[in-house]
């Protein structure tokens, strides 16, 4: 799962991570994404940049 | 001292403080970091959990959701009138019951004060697939960021020096520092370059457009000067939606307030003083 918050500043950022995946995966540019979220610090950004969602990788082995 | 805001909303505040030691400002930040109380969930009784994370894993994500804050309602814990024990003045708490396939979002906790919701009620807490179960129970508390950092009111918080930029008369504007300065507050004027006035409170004084200007071979001496200006600060205070940046700020002098008192009160105390 997403960190709730950044790990440097503190900023919830989990709750741009379902938007930004969206539209990651049509194809958009990150950059634009950021910006448009209001993600303005680079230690902000990197959490969803290199975020790795592996939850659906973990459920069959509950 | 004087404050003057560039800008200010509920999540962000820019403003100058003038007329300060730096002592005070300081005081100031760390007042407005680690004093000024917020409830954060710290208790969390997990009735079924079989979900893909551990307890801990969740307990210490609803540890970080921001939660509003109405600071007339509740109180610190310590000074309750329960006694530390737990009620509704110094503690909420929150249900949560949901069965998958679903992912829980803190929009499901329900709380026991329709005031006390978390600030966002998208935050994704954990993925369930089918059949997955999670019932838990949580209470959130009063505390301040001294005890941890999910007790925060700020996000960001700190201050800078308000910069000063002397250009002397030697400038030939032969715009080496313009180019340089990565902030791009400097511009050629001219037959002598200039400060962009309403970038100013950008420049962080790194001083690359002084060593840009010697390099030119102008002399030992740089024609531009980049110096403090003593007693006047730049603050940004980034809320994490609690409450208002402004009510950050209330109370975090209101704190400073009281300390000054106190102190004041303790030394005249030990030294015998009667209180004017």
């Amino acid at each position: 799962m997403i960190p709730v918050r950044c790990f440097t500043c503190g900023k919830t950022i989990s709750t741009a991570f379902e938007e930004f995946k969206q539209r990651r995966a049509a194809g958009e540019d990150p950059k634009k994404i950021l910006d448009d979220l209001g993600l303005s610090r680079y230690c902000c950004r990197r959490m969803l940049l290199t975020h790795n969602e592996i939850i659906d990788e973990l459920n069959p082995y509950q | 001292m004087e404050i003057q805001f560039s800008s200010l909303d509920d999540t962000l505040a820019r403003f100058t403080l003038g007329g300060v030691r730096p002592s005070f400002a300081n005081a100031l930040r760390r007042a407005m970091i680690s004093e000024v109380p917020t409830l954060a969930i710290d208790d969390v009784r997990i009735y079924d959990n079989t979900s893909a994370l551990f307890d801990e894993m969740l307990a210490h994500r609803l540890g970080l959701i921001p939660i509003k804050t109405d600071l007339a309602t509740y109180s610190r814990k310590e000074t309750c009138a329960c006694g530390g024990a737990g009620c509704p003045s110094c503690s909420v708490t929150y249900t949560l019951s949901v069965e998958g396939p679903k992912t829980v979002m803190s929009g499901d906790l329900i709380p026991q004060d329709p005031e006390a919701i978390p600030v966002h009620d998208n935050i994704p807490i954990v993925k369930l697939t089918k059949g997955q179960k999670l019932v838990l129970e949580a209470r959130a508390v009063l505390n301040t960021g001294k005890e941890h950092a999910k007790w925060q009111p700020t996000v960001i918080c700190g201050y800078k020096n308000y910069p000063v930029i002397a250009i002397s008369d030697v400038c030939d504007a032969c715009g080496m520092c313009v180019e340089e300065c990565p902030r791009e507050i400097l511009a050629s004027k001219g037959k002598k370059v200039a400060v962009i006035e309403e970038k100013l409170p950008e420049c962080s004084m790194c001083r690359l457009c002084e060593r840009a200007c010697v390099a030119t071979g102008i002399g030992d001496e740089p024609a531009i000067k980049i110096s403090a200006e003593p007693g006047r600060f730049i603050f940004v205070v980034e809320g994490d939606g609690s409450f208002p940046v402004k009510e950050i700020m209330q109370w975090a002098i209101q704190y400073i307030k009281g300390q000054s008192d106190e102190l004041e009160k303790q030394v005249r105390e030990i030294s015998g003083d009667e209180k004017k």
